[in-house]
């Protein structure tokens, strides 16, 4: 019985894999109705309308774009655990990513974004511009912006993050953008995302 | 078959190297030179966009002071007559690398100059990618590679089921390893005759094993002493040219001027810029051998707030405790890099010790009122923001 399961599951898949096109998956998330992010118990109420894209960052993590992640990219990370990396680590060997620790200060939140970003996109052009407190989800949390660059590409680009250690966990949500038109257009629609966070 | 065609066109191709060799008799250093052959032309242009591509990037470190320092060095090795012919790039990347174009384009990343500990050091690697600009080595491998490729192809289409002979395929990777080697002593010349020290240049190679070796224990990995260059490697083993330098420097190696405080001087305003680039690579058994290769036994206050930083950042319970005693030294020791105290509280508060991180992060925001994260450190100390 249970080996007749398994394959009826290898078989869906299968088809699955079969039958779907390259892009799907990326969702239209309609504005004003509560949705759930990155598998995960963090609520956001978007005010427009924005597109999640099928591919994850991570295990706990999602995106959403209005024009394709490399003009507009909002990512929330739900409760990432401890000894976990923000991201999936390409190589565990030879790139290894940083770890979140249960005891990380929400001012160490901007330096572990800037930490793996320098070491997944292979730039040491990355600086965090500044940080001060704001409370994420009811909670004492951070917000901090930044600015980077990624390699073989001179198009200097603009984020910011609102994040907070909620038990333990590293909850954040990241707006990044190319600095020339595209930040600025996005930006508050990102804050108001941000804004409506709850857990 | 496939071996008859194999030496006729390796034959060819010999004399055709022979042929256009001949043709191009100045050297590429010399003023408004004109590459002779196609192939040269070809590769120059491709080098020149790629350096116009270059120029313009933010990676590169534009300071006067640092590229000219770097230059003069370069004219005290190769010559002035040489040097001329040759634009220095320094690359912001936390590596140890350098790079010559068939152009003259000459790119040096931070890394290595993080690495390297006077000014024969650095001449040794100025002057080695020198040696592959003077040698045309970039050309020769673009017309041996084209060459062996050819025969690759060709035999793949009139016999697929041959194989390739293995040889055909050492041959190439073999000839680059030799080129290496050629830049290497061609280097070590230059050295000597600039009065340099040239053992200089085997104890870059020694400690960059032993770094890697560091790198290597600390992400858990096997540590692999390679004694021999691997089939497809492009350059000799470190502990060839290790060896190889050290014996042609021979008995005069230990004469001649390192030039180490010129070096530390020119370099002191980068310092803590590479040292911060290199420990958030979290590469924690590299950059703690590297500290201590730069501290030589001399914790400096500079070094020893960097080691609490790398430590601060891994975060392990003992890593917080190691953290705060060594900002602690370095306060002792005379920092006066505001960075220090923050390092100190940001620990001490995690390691739970929060009277004494409020108080150090007090002294932070004292010493840096205008710090771009006074908000947050205010909120941690407990004055306003949201808690």
């Amino acid at each position: 019985m249970r080996g007749f399961r398994r394959g009826l599951k290898i078989a869906a898949i299968g088809l699955a894999l079969v039958a779907a096109p390259v892009a799907a998956g990326n969702k239209l998330i309609p504005a004003g109705q509560p949705v759930a992010v990155a598998k995960s118990v963090l609520t956001v109420t978007p005010s427009v309308e924005w597109n999640r894209l099928s591919a994850r960052p991570g295990r706990n993590s999602e995106s959403w774009t209005f024009d394709g992640d490399a003009l507009n990219d909002l990512t929330f990370y739900g409760g990432i655990e401890p000894e976990k990396t923000l991201f999936r680590e390409v190589s565990k060997r030879n790139k290894p990513l940083p770890r979140i620790k249960a005891t990380m200060l929400v001012t160490d939140i901007p330096t572990l974004v800037e930490n793996s970003y320098r070491i997944a996109l292979d730039t040491p052009l990355f600086t965090v511009e500044g940080m001060e407190p704001m409370a994420f989800a009811g909670k004492p949390g951070i917000r901090f912006t930044y600015s980077f660059t990624r390699p073989n590409e001179d198009l200097p680009r603009k984020g910011e993050g609102r994040g907070a250690m909620i038990d333990g966990k590293l909850y954040l949500i990241t707006f990044e953008a190319p600095r020339l038109h595209y930040f600025d257009s996005g930006v508050a629609a990102f804050r108001q995302v941000a804004d409506s966070a709850k857990l | 078959m496939a071996a008859w065609m194999i030496a006729a066109a390796l034959a060819g191709a010999a004399l055709g190297t022979g042929a256009s060799d001949r043709l191009a008799p100045l050297p590429p250093y010399g003023a408004a030179y004109t590459p002779t052959t196609v192939d040269e032309r070809g590769l120059w242009q491709q080098a020149d966009e790629a350096e116009r591509d270059l120029r313009d990037s933010p990676a590169v470190v534009r300071d006067a002071g640092l590229n000219g320092y770097l230059g003069k060095v370069l004219c005290r090795s190769v010559g002035e007559d040489r040097c001329r012919g040759v634009r220095i790039y320094v690359v912001r990347a936390p590596y140890f690398n350098a790079f010559m174009a068939p152009n003259g384009m000459m790119i040096v990343w931070t890394g290595a100059l993080l690495r390297l500990r006077d000014e024969a050091e650095l001449a040794s690697v100025l002057g080695h990618e020198f040696g592959h600009f003077e040698m045309r080595h970039g050309l020769k491998t673009f017309r041996r590679g084209r060459t062996i490729t050819d025969i690759i192809a060709w035999t793949g289409v009139l016999s697929p089921y041959s194989t390739l002979p293995v040889s055909l395929v050492q041959l190439h990777f073999a000839y680059n390893r030799a080129q290496e080697t050629e830049a290497d002593l061609l280097g070590l010349r230059y050295l000597a005759a600039a009065g340099y020290r040239s053992y200089a240049a085997s104890r870059i190679w020694e400690r960059l094993m032993a770094e890697e070796d560091a790198t290597a224990l600390g992400r858990k990995r096997r540590v692999t002493h390679r004694y021999a260059a691997g089939f497809f490697a492009s350059h000799p083993t470190e502990l060839t040219r290790a060896t190889y330098l050290r014996e042609a420097a021979g008995a005069e190696g230990e004469r001649g001027d390192e030039a180490r405080d010129t070096f530390l001087t020119a370099m002191k305003p980068w310092r803590a810029g590479f040292l911060a680039d290199q420990i958030k690579l979290n590469d924690f058994g590299g950059s703690e051998f590297l500290l201590g290769e730069l501290a030589g036994g001399q914790w400096t206050p500079e070094l020893l707030m960097t080691r609490g930083e790398l430590y601060r950042e891994r975060g392990n319970p003992r890593d917080l405790v190691s953290a705060a005693q060594f900002y602690q030294q370095a306060i002792d020791s005379g920092c006066t890099d505001p960075i220090a105290w923050r390092g100190l509280g940001l620990s001490l508060l995690r390691g739970q010790q929060e009277a004494a991180g409020r108080a150090a992060l007090k002294i932070y925001l004292e010493k840096a009122p205008q710090a771009n994260d006074r908000a947050a450190m205010a909120m941690l100390i407990g004055e306003g923001g949201v808690q």
